[in-house]
């Protein structure tokens, strides 16, 4: 584990000399939760409304926690740097340590989001405080469990996302799959809560990890429920162990279909 | 003992082909063309422990693919490698603690990191207790002459302060078998010379067995004591240096003997 936390310690070093660019970040940030504001503002008639059984603060507030979630953990590591290293032969240079290649990628990005996380939370609960006021029924005691889940949330789509990468191995680039996967996610589960969306596909989407990314931790910061938590918290556990079984199996097989250019 | 022992060694990649132009791109999308091609073809030899080898070929010729084999990165499609006893395609890791690689031409050091924090993350990386990782890296940081950049971050070196520091990474857990793939490419001759210095003085004085490819005559010229010549993924020589300069050759230049061994497919045709 100690070449792990080290892996850890250089990359958040790294990022941390950055933290004046991904404060620049904030600005997207900023304009999209504004436009949802405005609009959530013209949807709801009266503030007592319920759509989909939110009120209008608890709907902003959901698309502001996800929103911060998918900011904070929007990087290319998982992702774009997978896909780029296996097509280029660059992974060759990185699988000849004693460490394991997966772990390895899921720490550099840990190391990356777990800056950007609390810059994140800090601009939401200042923008929501100062326009949309306190979260509803909100209670501090309940706030390391939220923590739990949103780490939870962003480690399993980063295992999804590098499952993806992972299947460079075998076909020319993965990109178009990550990009159908971020837009999934982003329209359900981040943009809009799964109550919006017609009662039949509710259940589908409640089995992919669209339920436990950003739905779940969202959910149980606006509308916290003991049991909800229990069932999220469970189903994330589930999701990362099968997540991580999957990538280790595609990493093991992939790994004989390397093909290094030049060599 | 033997470092290195390799029996039959293949490898044959699938290499997309496409006819020229807008037509065959087409093509290619509809009927796509593969081929294959042999980057190595049953290859064998062996290496002691504690020798210096020189592995070289013109490009394309498999050296690299079968440092890659060697060092668990590709997997074999024939035959069997061993390092130190240990099958790379079953067990990387572990073989890993006791090679080295270092690639001239790739970057394995954190670029934001200055060389001493580099040669730390390097020391966990391979389980080397904090205070064996800072004695071991004092003592390489002497016998390397980094002491005037060890604390400037690695982007801001020359080539061949980063090469030193890049071998310096590759040693920092005592590795008996190192890979060096081209170290001194883009060097000028004064740090050529000391890379080469160092590189013999390692083998000297740790009993390191070096694995070298290079396209630098000076390099093979200066450090190895044996040579192995591979073209189109076989071997076409492997013999001793002073085999090699023998009394009919004694006055042409290692260069042209080379050359003419990679123009030729067969060794006989040369010498």
């Amino acid at each position: 584990m100690r070449k792990y936390a080290v892996i850890y310690r250089s990359v958040f070093m790294e990022n941390l000399q950055y933290a004046a660019n991904i404060a620049m970040g904030f600005a997207g940030y900023f304009v999209f939760i504004y436009i949802f504001i405005r609009l959530w503002d013209y949807i709801y008639q009266t503030p007592e409304e319920l759509i989909a059984g939110y009120t209008k603060e608890q709907m902003i507030w959901y698309v502001m926690m996800t929103e911060m979630i998918w900011f904070a953990s929007n990087s290319s590591s998982v992702a774009r740097n997978v896909t780029a290293d296996i097509r280029g032969g660059n992974i060759a240079y990185l699988m000849n340590k004693p460490y394991h290649y997966t772990l390895y990628i899921l720490t550099k990005y840990t190391g990356e989001w777990s800056i950007r996380l609390p810059m994140y939370a800090g601009l939401a609960v200042v923008i929501g405080m100062l326009m949309v006021g306190p979260v509803p029924r909100f209670h501090i005691i309940r706030l390391p469990v939220m923590i739990l889940c949103i780490i939870l949330g962003i480690t399993i789509n980063a295992v999804f996302k590098l499952c993806i990468s992972l299947f460079s191995f075998w076909i020319e680039d993965a990109t178009p799959f990550q990009w159908l996967y971020d837009k999934l996610i982003l329209v359900v589960g981040t943009i809009f809560p799964i109550e919006i969306f017609p009662e039949f596909l509710q259940p589908f989407f409640k089995l992919t990890p669209i339920y436990t990314v950003c739905y779940g931790p969202a959910k149980l910061i606006v509308d916290f429920d003991t049991g909800k938590c229990v069932e999220i918290l469970s189903a994330q556990i589930l999701y990362l162990a099968a997540g991580c079984g999957l990538m280790f199996l595609v990493y093991r097989k992939g790994v004989k279909k390397l093909y290094v250019n030049g060599g | 003992m033997q470092a290195i022992r390799v029996e039959n060694l293949s490898k044959t990649f699938q290499v997309k082909r496409k006819e020229k132009g807008m037509k065959g791109s087409i093509q290619a999308i509809f009927h796509p063309q593969m081929e294959e091609v042999k980057a190595v073809d049953g290859v064998s030899f062996t290496v002691e422990e504690g020798e210096i080898l020189a592995f070289i070929g013109p490009n394309g010729a498999g050296k690299s693919t079968t440092i890659k084999m060697l060092t668990g990165i590709l997997y074999p499609d024939g035959g069997r490698v061993e390092v130190l006893g240990i099958d790379p395609t079953k067990k990387r890791k572990q073989l890993a603690y006791n090679i080295g690689t270092v690639f001239g031409q790739k970057e394995q050091l954190w670029t934001h990191l200055t060389p001493y924090d580099n040669f730390l993350f390097f020391s966990a990386i391979y389980d080397i207790p904090d205070k064996e990782a800072k004695e071991r890296i004092g003592e390489l940081a002497e016998r390397f002459e980094l002491g005037a950049f060890i604390n400037t971050p690695v982007r801001n070196l020359s080539l061949g302060q980063r090469i030193r520091c890049e071998i310096v990474a590759s040693l920092i857990h005592k590795p008996r078998v190192l890979f060096l793939d081209e170290p001194t490419i883009g060097l000028d001759p004064v740090v050529k010379e000391m890379i080469r210095s160092l590189i013999r003085q390692m083998n000297e004085e740790l009993h390191t067995t070096i694995f070298l490819t290079s396209h630098d005559v000076g390099d093979i010229e200066k450090l190895c004591r044996r040579i192995i010549i591979v073209n189109a993924g076989k071997i076409v020589l492997d013999d001793s240096m002073e085999h090699l300069r023998n009394k009919d050759l004694a006055d042409t230049p290692l260069e042209n003997i080379i050359m003419k061994i990679y123009k030729s497919e067969e060794r006989g045709a040369v010498l």
